[in-house]
């Protein structure tokens, strides 16, 4: 078969790219609708404009979050604007995870070269 | 509490129990440190970042499944196939943990539940059939496709499965039986699993189109030449 013809660098920046424009793009024109789960525990219940449930279901257990913050609902609370704020929340939750994934996992494999070289 | 997004919110699930399942959790993601540690090196470091930040990003985007009725990636397939089970198991771990704590996605009492059915039980469960059907399909580009795809809806249904169980130890049925939340459950994971399917499938053919030595599921397959791309630029 044919030999991959891109470099490692090179897709990992269009992958990182294109996570990108997801999360700060097309996940604006995402399906708000509930989701698998959220629309099984709202059976019985209705949502009211404001969003309150009403009825008898098992949502309706469902607490605040325990932490909410800023970014909370991949939103950013002191932008007005939902969509820049979804956007930039999109964009900074990528390159955070980015970083995190990248960093936790390099320590590991630094931790296992470590390990094997004084061994 | 309308931007959840399959993840179990906290006072779904009694806390005991999720509790239990957060230390069964923690239990797990530390065998698979262990295990993945063992064939992780520096050249695998910024792909598994890469997935990990391509999970996080697809999990955002809901794609709509019936009437009123949306589901989203949960990307344990994807993670699998590219980087095998343990590693795998990470990935989808740190991207949940970061919705849980920044994002307001998912309890953080539910933190170990939703672990469990999203990292673990996804992960595994895709893997376990990627692999078992690439042993009866051709090691082809299209086998690796159909087996994705397959393991994708699979790994979707046996999450919302995992849900069930804890819902059944530690969750109140509130309007309906637990007969039909196992039912209305199932049913609708199984178009969401489709989407996943069909995402994950894709991904995973485009990685096997530039980069076949990059999917985890291939090695060893004819058409992954694995010591191509990543020795000559190591050398």
């Amino acid at each position: 078969m044919q030999t991959p013809t891109i470099k490692t660098s090179r897709f990992i920046i269009a992958g990182v790219i294109v996570a990108l424009l997801m999360a700060g793009g097309v996940a604006l024109f995402a399906s708000s609708s509930p989701d698998g789960l959220e629309s099984v525990m709202l059976e019985g219940c209705t949502t009211t404009e404001e969003g309150d449930i009403d009825g008898d279901c098992v949502a309706q257990q469902a607490g605040e979050h325990e932490i909410g913050g800023p970014l909370a609902d991949y939103g950013l609370s002191f932008v007005d604007n939902a969509s820049v704020g979804g956007s930039l929340a999109g964009i900074f939750g990528v390159l955070l995870v980015l970083a995190l994934a990248t960093g936790l996992f390099w320590l590991l494999a630094r931790g296992r070269r470590g390990r094997s070289e004084g061994a | 509490m309308s931007d959840q997004a399959l993840h179990i919110p906290n006072g779904i699930i009694g806390i005991p129990t999720s509790l239990v399942f957060a230390l069964i959790a923690a239990l797990i993601v530390g065998a698979c440190i262990v295990a993945a540690r063992r064939g992780l090196d520096d050249r695998l470091v910024p792909l598994a970042g890469l997935a990990t930040a391509f999970i996080f990003a697809a999990q955002m985007l809901n794609f709509p499944v019936a009437a009123g009725v949306s589901g989203h990636l949960l990307g344990g397939a994807l993670a699998a196939a590219l980087l095998g089970p343990a590693l795998g198991v990470l990935c989808v771990t740190v991207v949940i943990a970061v919705q849980a704590l920044l994002f307001a996605d998912g309890g953080v009492t539910a933190l170990g539940l939703n672990v469990i059915n999203m990292a673990v039980i996804s992960t595994f469960v895709a893997w376990a059939v990627i692999v078992l059907a690439l042993k009866v399909l051709p090691s082809t580009r299209f086998g690796v496709t159909v087996a994705v795809f397959a393991g994708s809806v699979v790994s979707v249904v046996a999450a919302s499965a995992g849900f069930l169980v804890q819902f059944a130890i530690g969750g109140e049925p509130i309007g309906q039986s637990l007969g039909s939340v196992t039912a209305a459950i199932l049913g609708t994971h199984v178009l969401i699993g489709i989407g996943e399917g069909v995402i994950t499938a894709a991904a995973v053919t485009a990685v096997a189109l530039t980069r076949p030595d990059l999917v985890r599921a291939l090695r060893g397959a004819r058409i992954a030449d694995p010591e191509s791309r990543l020795a000559e630029e190591r050398a």
